[in-house]
């Protein structure tokens, strides 16, 4: 179903429940994959993901159509990532590296990483790069998300997205190479 | 010597090679989503605007209802009153209906057993609350009645 069949429903009483569901149910595993690649855990992103599509019921009404429903569903699941890590840190006070370092531990308990060195090292990598930097990395490594599409979905410019994903593969691949030798 | 690595000459997968929720894990959860928009799906009731607020919103409300309680009781106890006392209404009530008694029935009355006995207290909040009284039922005028009570003999009140 068409992103405009949804919207068109969801306003309509009768059939907003049906409509709802089906949003859910043509996003849910692209919300869920965005947010499990910020927070690793399963736990995690699956009540982010839930928090996620409650925020898109509560404020779909208000959605003015200047952006794409995909688009405006991932800056609502950016922004919970973000808070998210953010009040991770705060609420236990660590610093940056001790909640990459957390995620790091999360990952190597991961079956699927088991006896893959690199794909390890390379996933250790990005959880280096700071919150934001990763964000931009995963929209755009495993993504493909156009720039374009990134800026909306992070309300930062092109070219600062740019300078930002390119520092941070500058940066994924000097660890990687130092973790080797 | 190692080729450094790089990560376009890495093979790039569709995501991190983390492992997948289980299989049934995305036929549940539009269900377990709408369980939790449902309950705000129904009419809200009274009180349900107040539970939409944010948290610090709410503390804020809940302080002005506060300082509003504070000025609306000091404006209630603080401002002039219009009308007279409960008390000085009942008694001017009183005054009028016995007024109204015709004086031989009260006589009789007092005259009678069933008139409770004046005590010293009946006669000293008359005398506060009415100072004019006395005038009204004492025989003599003052010169007689300060005659009289020089006639006294006096008692030694230290002994």
């Amino acid at each position: 179903m068409e992103d405009q069949d949804i919207l068109l429903k969801f306003r309509d009483p009768a059939s907003r429940n049906l409509a709802f569901n089906q949003l859910v149910r043509k996003y849910q595993s692209k919300v869920y994959w965005h947010v499990r690649k910020m927070v690793v855990d399963h736990a995690d992103a699956d009540d982010l993901t839930q928090d996620v599509f409650i925020k898109v019921w509560s404020h779909l009404d208000n959605f003015r159509q200047d952006a794409s429903l995909y688009t405006w569903i991932y800056r609502i699941a950016t922004n919970e990532c973000l808070n998210f890590l953010s009040s991770k840190r705060r609420k236990f006070f660590l610093p940056l590296n001790d909640v990459g370092a957390e995620l790091a531990q999360k990952l190597e308990a991961d079956e699927q990483l088991a006896g893959d060195t690199v794909e390890l090292k390379l996933q250790k990598a990005i959880l280096r790069l700071p919150d934001k930097q990763r964000l931009v990395f995963n929209l755009r490594y495993y993504d493909e998300m156009p720039y374009e599409q990134m800026a909306e979905v992070t309300g930062t410019s092109v070219g600062a997205l740019k300078a930002s994903y390119h520092h941070a593969v500058k940066k994924i691949e000097q660890y990687v190479n130092q973790e080797t030798d | 010597m190692k080729t450094p690595f790089r990560l376009d000459e890495h093979p790039r997968r569709p995501q991190p090679p983390l492992a997948p929720p289980a299989a049934e894990y995305f036929d549940q959860l539009p269900r377990r989503v709408m369980q939790r928009v449902r309950p705000a799906a129904e009419p809200a009731p009274l009180w349900g605007w107040l539970a939409r607020l944010s948290a610090p919103a709410r503390t804020a409300l809940a302080s002005v209802v506060l300082l509003l309680t504070f000025v609306g009781s000091f404006w209630l106890t603080s401002r002039p009153s219009g009308r007279p006392a409960a008390g000085i209404t009942r008694r001017t009530n009183a005054a009028r209906a016995l007024a109204a008694v015709p004086r031989a029935e009260a006589v009789q009355y007092l005259l009678s057993d069933a008139a409770p006995r004046v005590t010293l207290a009946d006669l000293a909040d008359t005398h506060v609350a009415e100072r004019a009284l006395p005038t009204e039922f004492l025989p003599g005028t003052d010169a007689e009645i300060q005659a009289a009570l020089d006639e006294q003999p006096s008692l030694d009140v230290y002994l």
